[in-house]
């Protein structure tokens, strides 16, 4: 293995890591923001052609590759009238794709809440909506921490699918420097080494989320007692 | 944005060898991963410590980078030191690699989950550490991973679109095609969609009926 060809690409190699964590960043919080509310409806059940609607999403999303998904918004959208670059593309599979598994995470989180909970807040004379936000949540957050994670190190690994539309992330990068000089086992070992390191990084930071989140719950049970 | 039925019919039969392919890689990927997973998870549970922490170096790398990487490599680097597969069996072995990574995690996770106390209480019934395991473990066992495990085989059936870069010409790769040659698009990923439903809904049955024939 040459170590030294490794040190001597990363400069084209970097900028392609910098467009991954970019494309998982922010493909994971435009999922965030459109899958938990959505996944909080569903939970709640507040009409059934919702419900029904956001479950049918949510097969459809399940049931299909990601690659598949891509290639739709990449031919559909400009179909639709919707010109937009490969990253902004990718942003959009990547999130369509990512809302559908955090709608289930959502809402398995909510509904793994006990029924004492919202029997205790009610007691306490908390409208529904405030049960909710400082009751429910706070601990279904904690519980959808470990799938979270899961779901962005998937987000990671599926980010490098965007190469198919000539989004030019790691896996891209790392090609094309194959497809130049015929280095396979650096440049794999090298992209390996690099997502491993991105995934790894994000579900440690998830752990130190949930260790710090739950101590913090605890302290506010603590001192509302 | 018409709508083509004429020609959604005419593309149904290539779209559906080529279905007919993607079902073999599925199925053969889905078989080969689960008996790799449990031999590999009796060798992590049973076996040494060298055993132990290469199947762990193993499944951290299966679940650490992405299956297109695994596919580059199994495609790329195989043929380097002489062992040449042909595009469908590269497929294969990349694709058992990752479920089987995925399926030992599982099936060590639901033997954890299986309490201490029914080890205990098998040696007191003197059942040898075999027959426990056979016995009462494993049934137990099988019936927790089950969930989690449709959901990776589902997750492995998606990947085998991505062997569409390594020109096997399964589902999405022919779809691709059929959109290049005639330029319709919303047809052929309509059928492409309907089609990858159907594989993984049938798994989804399937795994619900043992499921539902294995509560007690």
């Amino acid at each position: 293995m040459d170590f030294i060809f490794i040190m001597e690409q990363m400069p084209r190699l970097l900028p392609g890591l910098m467009l991954t964590i970019q494309l998982s960043l922010i493909g994971f919080l435009i999922a965030t923001i459109l899958g938990v509310p959505f996944g909080i409806i569903r939970a709640y059940q507040i009409s059934p052609y919702l419900s029904f609607s956001i479950d049918f999403y949510v097969f459809v999303v399940r049931g299909t590759p990601i690659l598949v998904q891509i290639y739709a918004a990449y031919f559909l959208l400009p179909l639709a009238g919707i010109k937009l670059s490969p990253f902004w593309i990718g942003i959009v599979a990547l999130s369509f794709n990512s809302a559908g598994y955090q709608i289930e995470i959502t809402r398995a989180a909510i509904q793994s809440i006990e029924k004492g909970q919202y029997e205790g807040a009610f007691s306490l004379g908390l409208g529904k909506i405030r049960t909710l936000i400082s009751i429910v949540f706070p601990q279904a957050f904690l519980r959808m921490l470990p799938p979270m994670a899961n779901e962005m190190s998937n987000l990671i690994k599926a980010s490098s699918v965007l190469s198919v539309i000539t989004v030019f992330e790691l896996h891209k990068a790392a090609n094309a420097i194959i497809s130049d000089s015929f280095k396979f086992l650096e440049m794999l070992f090298a992209q390996a080494v690099l997502y491993v390191a991105f995934v790894v990084l994000m579900t440690q930071f998830s752990i130190y989320l949930e260790k710090r989140i739950g101590t913090k719950l605890q302290i506010k049970n603590f001192s509302q007692r | 944005m018409s709508f083509d039925l004429a020609f959604m019919l005419q593309i149904f039969p290539d779209m559906v060898r080529a279905f007919w392919l993607s079902v073999q890689i599925s199925v053969i990927t889905v078989v080969i991963s689960v008996c790799m997973g449990i031999i590999l998870t009796a060798a992590r549970l049973l076996g040494g410590n060298i055993a132990r922490y290469s199947i762990i170096g193993f499944v951290e790398f299966t679940r650490g980078a992405p299956p297109l990487v695994h596919i580059s490599i199994i495609y790329f680097l195989l043929p380097e030191f002489g062992i040449v597969f042909n595009e469908f069996w590269t497929g294969v072995v990349a694709l058992s690699l990752i479920g089987a990574g995925y399926s030992v995690e599982i099936f060590r996770g639901a033997i954890d989950a299986v309490s201490f106390s029914q080890l205990d209480a098998a040696k007191a019934l003197g059942l040898s550490r075999l027959q426990s395991f056979r016995l009462v473990l494993l049934p137990q066992a099988y019936r927790l991973s089950l969930p989690p495990l449709t959901n990776e085989l589902a997750n492995v059936i998606k990947a085998t679109s991505l062997l569409s870069v390594i020109s096997v010409n399964e589902l999405t790769k022919v779809a691709n095609d059929l959109i290049f040659v005639h330029f319709v698009v919303v047809e052929v990923i309509i059928q492409l969609t309907v089609l990858y439903l159907v594989i993984v809904g049938l798994l989804m049955l399937l795994s619900k009926h043992l499921e539902a024939r294995l509560k007690f």
